[in-house]
């Protein structure tokens, strides 16, 4: 009997009951379960903690004492500091003394208004990547990419302006001009700003080709405005020769970086050609440019380009530094692309051109994507290496941040003054590079979000 | 469903053209020598199964008809229009053949509807609420449309393949590739994916499917062909393919996978 009773029982499944949820043991939430279990989880690693802390306090406590406590903020000359602290702290009134040519070099004072402006431009230019309902956010970094430049030269060059030179400033203004109209139409109405035009002049909303008409006249019209207005207007020349400090930085490394990843995209591209011919050229190109130090292809550009073009042509030395960094950058970049796009499986390329696309569309809308995003971490650690390598252009006498700081102690009321400046320019370039690092973590981390791998 | 599905492919383009036709095709991989003159017909509308051992160059046949793979010698000719004139040409009659794989492809970067929308924006240059809408209702073909807005690693491996098949059939193709479109899945979600293949198979589409899958065969195929080495061995009707082939080589294939 208890055999059948037990036997009709297994006959009726047995219910699943989970079991109740429990929080974690307190030891291990809060700051002190983890600093039990990270830091002071055995004798030695207590041990380890204790002399670590003690050894970043007595550094950081000296470097606050030199930098801060100690240091002399008011003093006319050198030898004040001295006769106040001594070498105990910081002399910073020199560096104060020459923060306008660390970060300006030396363009006239009462033109650095231009270089401010240029800077606010860009600024501007880029903020509606970052405003939400933008829509034409490639189009728009696109544009500040490829037409800023021409607007900035003329704001820190200014001086004559030929034909050409007029057009391309107009087309950087009306770009800019056309961004923010851009951004605030799609703000506003969901349209960019020639299908909004499109629309308030009466174009019905389902004619692709009377709005697509009527857009090209709206930003036809607004290229012409920015010609006659780039006609009426006219800045002194400033000379690339005093140009110099953050600024300079800021402009060989901004070439550099802008124009390595396009560069680098189509060296890369190259070098995988199916065709020997471009094959070859890129590979020559890469592989000789990788191999020499971007200190002699420096000097090779300063020097010996000069002896090879024709007498009469002459190219500032600015240029030429800017040309040696970016053909130096794009090298390296396209090692990297390369390897991204190695990663990229054969059936993305497979999956693409049998929908129909073709080889350069497949690149662009399904291989790069892809392959950029996982050479972030790369790109950017190259980009900021970029960015300090700059540092070597003051070899061939162009006077970058680093040179300005150096200037700094030869200056005879603050002669001998080397470690101020240096410690500042040092916080300069860290605060740079730093941003550059954290904005290509958020980058990831975005473009990251839901597509795990 | 298959009142809906009809209209696939309209009857008025049924001609006597065969589909997909490969006249005396030979490939090699350097010196290895893939596919030994190759003939092959398929009609409008048939549907062929493809099966053999690993290595026997199934997938490099399939993919010559859609020029994934380029052959040496001979010819490759979609609904009367042969390969090779020009690129330009060659995309045109690509656009004609959809194909699946075994690894999906789907685009990791795009989600689900974006996939599908993506080559209807790009290469047919439609409106972006027209693509939605077709490529909502394919997706509604192959149950899937509640996904739309996800990214395919979220999905599942079943999942994925569907997506891959509304993505195929989005161009409108008139002829279906399929390489081993299960062979990836877990057994579960073969059956998922088989029963779309199966839809499809009933409205009328013309079907390539490299497969094991031989109850799949038995139901759908017009033919089957069995490969090895290169070459086409068999090539008959599932009935007298399963019950009776002609070589031994196909009877010992039969005899490990059944
Ligand atoms: N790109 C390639 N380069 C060199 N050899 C290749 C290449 N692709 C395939 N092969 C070789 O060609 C032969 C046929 O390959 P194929 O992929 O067509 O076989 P298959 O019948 O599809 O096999 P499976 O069932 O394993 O998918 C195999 O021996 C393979 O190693
Ligand atoms: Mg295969």
């Amino acid at each position: 009997m208890p055999d059948e009773a037990r036997l009709a029982a297994a006959d009726q499944p047995l219910v699943f009951r989970p079991k109740p949820e429990r929080p974690p043991p307190t030891s291990s939430i809060g700051v002190l379960g983890w600093m039990r279990a990270n830091l002071f989880s055995s004798v030695s690693n207590a041990l380890l903690t204790l002399l670590g802390a003690y050894i970043a306090i007595v550094f950081f406590t000296a470097i606050i004492n030199w930098a801060l406590v100690d240091a002399v903020w008011e003093a006319s000359n050198r030898r004040e500091c001295l006769d106040r602290v001594g070498r105990a702290g910081a002399c910073w009134p020199g560096v104060i003394a020459w923060i306008p040519n660390l970060l300006y070099g030396l363009y006239p004072k009462d033109q650095v208004w231009r270089i401010n402006i240029a800077f606010l431009i860009l600024v501007a230019w880029a903020l509606p990547l970052w405003l939400p309902r933008v829509r034409s956010k490639v189009g728009i970094g696109l544009s500040a990419v490829l037409l800023y430049p021409f607007l900035a030269s003329y704001f820190f060059h200014g001086g004559a302006k030929d034909l050409l030179w007029t057009a391309l400033i107009a087309l950087g203004m009306a770009a800019f001009a056309g961004v923010w109209l851009t951004t605030l139409s799609e703000r506003a109405t969901g349209l960019p700003f020639g299908a909004a035009i499109a629309r308030l002049t009466g174009a019905p909303e389902d004619d692709e080709a009377a709005t697509r008409t009527r857009a090209r006249i709206a930003y036809a019209v607004l290229y012409l405005v920015a010609v006659g207005v780039t006609t009426q207007w006219s800045l002194s020349e400033v000379s690339t020769r005093y140009w110099g400090g953050l600024f300079l930085t800021l402009v060989i490394s901004g070439f550099g970086i802008t124009f390595s990843l396009p560069a680098g995209v189509m060296l890369a591209l190259g070098r995988r050609s199916q065709m020997p011919f471009i094959s070859l050229c890129s590979t020559a190109f890469i592989e000789l440019f990788r191999s020499v130090p971007l200190i002699t292809i420096l000097f090779m550009f300063n020097t010996m380009l000069p002896l090879f073009l024709p007498v009469g042509v002459e190219v500032n030395r600015l240029v030429r530094a800017i040309v040696a960094v970016c053909l130096f950058a794009a090298a390296y970049m396209a090692e990297i692309v390369r390897g991204g796009l190695q990663a990229i499986p054969r059936g993305q390329y497979e999956a693409a051109s049998a929908v129909g696309l073709g080889f350069w569309q497949s690149t662009a809308l399904v291989i790069m994507p892809q392959a950029l995003k996982i050479m972030i971490p790369t790109i950017v650690g190259n980009f900021i290496g970029l960015f300090k390598d700059t540092t070597l252009v003051s070899i061939i006498g162009l006077f970058d941040l680093l040179s300005m700081a150096r200037a700094v102690g030869e200056d005879t009321t603050w002669l001998g003054l080397f470690l101020e400046p240096f410690f500042f320019i040092t916080m300069i370039y860290f605060v740079f590079c730093f941003l550059m690092s954290q904005y290509s973590l958020n980058l990831e981390r975005r473009l990251g979000a839901g597509q795990r791998r | 469903m298959s009142g809906a599905t009809a209209t696939l492919v309209p009857a008025s383009t049924r001609t006597a053209t065969p589909a997909v036709e490969l006249i005396g095709v030979n490939k090699w991989f350097g010196h290895f020598h893939v596919l030994k003159d190759i003939d092959l017909r398929v009609a409008e509308g048939e549907k062929v199964v493809v099966c053999g051992p690993s290595g026997s160059g199934k997938s490099t046949m399939i993919r010559c008809v859609n020029q994934l793979e380029h052959q040496q010698e001979g010819r490759v000719v979609i609904h009367g229009r042969a390969f090779g004139e020009s690129a330009q040409k060659d995309e045109e009659i690509r656009r004609d053949i959809g194909m699946v794989f075994q690894q999906f492809n789907l685009f990791p970067h795009m989600t689900v509807l974006e996939n599908c929308t993506f080559a209807l924006t790009w290469v047919k240059h439609l409106p972006k609420a027209e693509a939605e809408a077709i490529a909502m209702s394919l997706l509604e073909r192959v149950h899937i449309p509640e996904q739309a807005k996800k990214y395919p690693l979220q999905l599942s491996g079943g999942q994925q393949q569907r997506v891959a098949i509304a993505r195929a059939l989005c161009m409108r193709p008139r002829i279906m590739l399929f390489d081993e479109p299960t062979s990836a899945l877990d057994p579960e979600m073969i059956n998922e994916v088989l029963e779309v293949m199966v839809e499809l198979a009933e409205s009328g589409m013309t079907m390539m499917v490299v497969t094991h899958e031989m109850g799949f065969a038995r139901k759908v195929a017009d033919r089957v062909i069995f490969m090895d080495q290169g070459e086409i061995v068999e090539d008959a009707p599932p009935d007298v393919f399963f019950a009776n082939p002609r070589y031994d080589r196909t009877r010992l294939f039969l005899s490990q996978i059944l």
